[in-house]
């Protein structure tokens, strides 16, 4: 099958967005596991970063979403491949490499490390097709890989994410010739500040060329920088990528440090300070009939109503994600009951949330929470 | 990030010392302070902000610390969150003690004389009593600024409401308030056409709704004239929903928190109930916002034009006695908070502010011999008096969710009842009886320890109990009355030989009058609710007060004022109408202290708005 990378038709925009949300999306489950996994009073400063980035990649999903609705999409979180199954792969150009669910520690922040830092091309390479044969295994996520032929992967996000730029581009242009607009979606769909601030960035609505191109170059920004300096263009955001860094070094930076060398006050990291998760677990490990399996599966099945209230929100009910608060602490609380209690069979490991959302659908508490509404 | 590398630049206090280019020097970092501030480096002019605290919690990981204080400490009460530092040490409520008449406690940073013992308190931290407030933000009525020419009672302002009107939009503006204009035009307060909130009025908790489905439609009877009730949602200055229609359109952009970073800005309001002492998400506004924002101003030469220097505990003002103006304070600069080892360096400057709060900016001025002219400095001390009233509800009503107070029954606020008896407000505490009774630790340890409750039954127990818990705060106006004062002694002094306030405070009969009132008026509402009335006040109570052969315990609201009243004549008051000394014309006075009444406004906007004014004057002045 013969796959171009650049975008020609206003569906395959539409699957590309769908894939940029699910990408955005990819990341939140291990950042937001391992900032769980953090036991109390310890690694305040890694907490806190990790933080920060889960909380611009909420936004960045959100974004997608706008430009999504923006084009008369319909962004669903409920598909069944939505949510990746971890290991998730992510493209580091000519390869991919993993990206589990695991505890905070050293190896995460080697996998976080890589998120954030952007494969660039070397001259030489930057001709040829931004198109990647996999070298990972058929059953597993690779993201940013082509809507039409998962074989395929983009060189790296940047690449993926240029060639929705140049889609949209090339698409309204040719639309615009015909005296049309691609941007046919419903105003009131977009998701603003009034709903989601203090994100990270401004969240502001789409619904023109411009408008689109702000919002992906926000995501762009953010999420892999300019591979330039520490601070990005207004000199007063970390680059995630050296945020992670920081903890590595143990230091934090100070304007005008140079790249790899912080030198501003040290910062305390506790590299036994969380709690040992057992990798990218899956429901079936657990045993059957253990509390811990009912709890996991109660989670995955919260998790997937959380998606689901995300979806509606997304599809003209805004005024919903205020009702996504609660529902956020709520599984906040399920996760940090997986992660606090032993994995029966598995000395000195912990149980995890496993994120499988659609599988294992029965919801084991629904009938105690009846119980408890009667 | 925890760290905000602005605060790499830590202030060199024998560079303060040294430097002669500040234009104004502001004592204290509370809301006052920071307002001034931000709006003098707006100007382009160099501020000097003396803390008297560690100054930690400018930054992220110190805000963190606090919440991690506040998480482990075993009484939750508004200074659980903030270390004993004894070096700026603050009145700490569960200290006290009842006291007889003539009795004098000096066990606690503020001496307390008998026999009414207030339990009021404040922050000496950086950004002041805004890192413990509750944040609820009603405007002044128009009537409270003419109470005397109203109703016989207090004194006038020298500033009707209408002169205030436009910089309550400006104090609105910077705490970021969520009200709806529609729920707070009652008894005659109008707002500019088409003005709107910066955010969307927060909404009533359902213990709120729950109340007012039982008295919506009744009404009470007072000297002949009928006052209906319902429950109201109060103006707040916590993160909402921003409104789009602000500004001509524009929209709010809530904005600022200690740290500079958009992810670490306040979020969202979350209901998490601990707004006092501190909000865990930053929703709830505190002066740190305003400074954070002060702080990133730079002037032309690159270097930032708001300098902060903690742990510097201003101990006197210096008058140059030929001028009268004042020509430097001098400053005690502690080294750790755990030592008493200071310097005194001396800070001069064009413009001195003192921003600390009524009780330590009085507290200042007459250490440094400063009575003034009037002789009212330390006078005229004011602070709401509140009357608990608990009772439980006879339906559950999720006591314990939502922030610490969403709603109220105001409509006694104002009316000609003002000329015999105090106004009152009263607040639905969303926490339930924690005030009155330690609630819900109290709770729980009575169906543990006295009833040998557990599992399944506690847990129900604690539902049952916790859950229809309803508090109703009556917050009473007090006026000025010049025997309420704070004075100092020689033999009281703190760690740093810096005298502490004497406070001798009498609830005035006005007062009383209506607190008799409001507790009728409170077994009225639980009548109509169906609910049990579980109101009882101690004898020993430290603010048991008797009244025409009735005892209330009389709580303090934290709502200091009046030490520094302004008003016509440099004879009648301690500062003009623009907040300054009428005695030293470079010098102001600014804050609570500077208010000649209080109504029944918690303080803070109020007295927001009037530093914007004094602002302005300032500026005037140094042009």
């Amino acid at each position: 099958m013969h796959t171009h990378s650049s975008i020609r038709t206003l569906d395959e925009l539409k699957e590309f967005l769908h894939g940029a949300m699910q990408l955005e999306h990819a990341t939140i489950p291990p950042y937001l596991t391992a900032l769980y996994s953090i036991m109390p009073n310890v690694n305040q400063d890694a907490a806190q970063i990790l933080r920060v980035i889960v909380v611009e990649e909420m936004l960045h999903l959100t974004i997608a979403a706008n430009v999504l609705n923006a084009i008369g999409g319909t962004p669903d979180l409920t598909r069944p491949d939505f949510v990746a199954s971890y290991p998730a792969y992510l493209p580091d150009g000519e390869t991919d490499f993993e990206v589990g669910i695991q505890a905070f520690g050293r190896e995460a922040l080697a996998t976080f490390l890589k998120i954030e830092r952007p494969a660039a091309r070397s001259e030489h390479l930057k001709a040829q097709s931004p198109l990647i044969h996999r070298k990972s295994s058929q059953h597993k996520t690779v993201l940013g890989s082509h809507p039409r032929n998962k074989d395929l992967h983009f060189y790296s996000i940047g690449e993926f994410y240029a060639a929705i730029v140049e889609g949209i581009k090339e698409l309204e242009e040719k639309a615009k010739r015909e005296g049309q607009t691609i941007f046919t979606g419903d105003r009131s769909r977009q998701i603003t500040s009034e709903y989601y601030y203090s994100g990270g960035g401004e969240l502001f609505p789409v619904f023109d060329l411009k408008s689109a191109l702000d919002a992906l170059e926000l995501i762009i920004e953010q999420g892999e920088g300019d591979g330039g300096g520490i601070y990005d263009d207004d000199e007063h955001e970390l680059a995630h990528y050296y945020r992670f860094e920081e903890l590595v070094k143990g230091r934090y930076y100070l304007k005008g440090d140079k790249p790899g060398h912080p030198t501003g006050p040290p910062l305390q990291i506790d590299w036994d300070g969380a709690y040992p998760i057992k990798p990218n677990l899956k429901v079936a490990e657990i045993s059957d009939g253990s509390e811990l399996r009912e709890a996991t599966v109660a989670f995955n099945h919260r998790y997937g109503e959380f998606l689901a209230l995300l979806t509606r929100a997304y599809n003209g009910q805004p005024n919903l994600l205020l009702e996504a608060v609660p529902v956020m602490f709520e599984f906040r609380n399920m996760m940090l009951e997986l992660i606090r209690n032993p994995l029966p069979g598995h000395p000195g490991l912990n149980g995890s949330p496993t994120y499988e959302i659609g599988k294992n659908t029965a919801d084991p508490y629904a009938a105690h929470r009846a119980e408890a509404a009667a | 990030m925890l760290f905000p590398s602005e605060s790499a630049l830590r202030v060199d206090p024998q560079a303060v010392a040294g430097s002669r280019d500040y234009d104004i020097v502001i004592v204290g970092s509370g809301i006052s302070g920071a307002i001034i501030a931000k709006q003098a480096a707006e100007a382009g002019k160099r501020v000097l902000v003396l803390e008297a605290g560690t100054g930690a919690n400018r930054s992220l990981v110190g805000y963190d610390d606090l919440l991690t204080t506040f998480y482990s400490a075993a009484a939750k009460d508004n200074q659980s969150p903030f270390p004993v530092n004894a070096n700026a040490a603050m009145p700490r409520s569960p200290q006290l003690r009842k006291l007889q008449a003539g009795e004098t406690d000096s066990s606690t940073y503020i001496v307390q004389s008998g026999p009414y013992v207030s339990d009021t308190t404040y922050t000496r931290i950086f950004g002041g009593t805004t890192m413990h407030w509750e944040a609820k933000t009603p405007r002044m009525l128009r009537s409270d600024f003419k109470s005397r020419t109203n109703y016989g009672q207090g004194l006038d302002w020298p500033l009707s409401f209408e002169e205030v009107e436009e910089d309550y939009r400006l104090a609105e503006q910077e705490i970021g308030v969520s009200a709806n204009v529609e729920d707070q035009s009652y008894l005659g307060q109008t707002f500019p056409d088409g003005y709107v909130f910066p955010m969307r009025g927060l909404p009533l908790s359902y213990l709120d709704q729950q109340v007012n489905n039982g008295i919506d439609g009744t009404s009470v009877d007072l000297y002949g004239r009928i006052y209906p009730l319902k429950v109201r949602p109060y103006p707040q200055g916590r993160n909402g929903i921003p409104n789009p229609a602000y500004d001509g359109g524009r929209g709010y952009r809530p904005v600022g928190a200690v740290n500079t970073h958009q992810v670490e800005e306040g979020g969202r309001c979350q209901g998490n109930t601990n707004c006092v002492p501190l909000c865990p998400v930053q929703a709830r506004y505190h002066s740190g916002k305003t400074l954070a924002k002060a702080f990133r101003m730079n002037g032309k030469s690159g270097q930032p034009l708001v300098e902060l220097l903690p742990q510097a505990v201003a101990s006197k003002v210096v008058i140059d006695p030929d001028s009268g103006k004042v020509s430097a304070l001098e400053v005690k600069v502690y080294e750790d908070p755990r030592s008493p080892v200071y310097e005194t360096i001396t800070v001069r400057g064009k413009v001195f502010v003192l921003a600390a709060g009524a009780i330590e900016t009085a507290r200042l001025m007459l250490s440094s011999g400063l009575r003034s002219t009037s002789g009212l400095v330390g006078r005229n001390l004011m602070d709401h008096a509140y009357l608990l009233n608990w009772a439980l509800m006879p339906q559950i009503c999720g006591t314990m969710r939502g922030t610490s107070s969403t709603g109220g029954i105001v409509d006694l606020r104002d009316g000609p009842f003002r000329e015999k008896q105090a106004a009152f407000a009263i607040d639905i505490h969303n926490d339930g009886w924690g005030w009155a009774t330690g609630a819900p630790t109290s709770d729980l340890l009575e169906l543990v320890d006295d009833r040998n409750l557990h599992g399944r039954e506690l847990r129900q127990g604690l539902i049952d109990r916790v859950s229809r818990q309803l508090l109703l705060a009556v917050m009473l106006e007090v006026m000025p009355v010049e025997s309420n004062r704070i004075t100092l002694d020689p033999q009281f002094t703190d760690a740093l030989g810096n005298m502490r306030p004497i406070l001798s405070f009498t609830v005035p009969e006005y007062t009383m009058r209506g607190a008799a009132y409001a507790r009728q008026f409170s077994r009225t509402v639980f009548a109509r609710l169906g609910a049990q009335d579980h109101t009882s006040y101690d004898r020993s109570d430290f603010g048991y007060v008797a009244y025409e052969g009735q005892g209330y315990a009389i709580r303090g609201g934290n709502h200091l004022a009046g030490t520094h009243i302004m008003g016509t004549t440099k004879t009648n008051s301690v500062v003009n109408k623009n907040q300054r000394s009428w005695d030293h014309e470079n010098l102001y006075l600014v804050g609570g202290g500077s208010m000649p009444t209080i109504g029944t406004a918690n303080v803070t906007l109020t007295l927001a708005a009037m530093c914007f004014r004094s602002g302005r004057d300032i500026l005037n002045y140094l042009h």
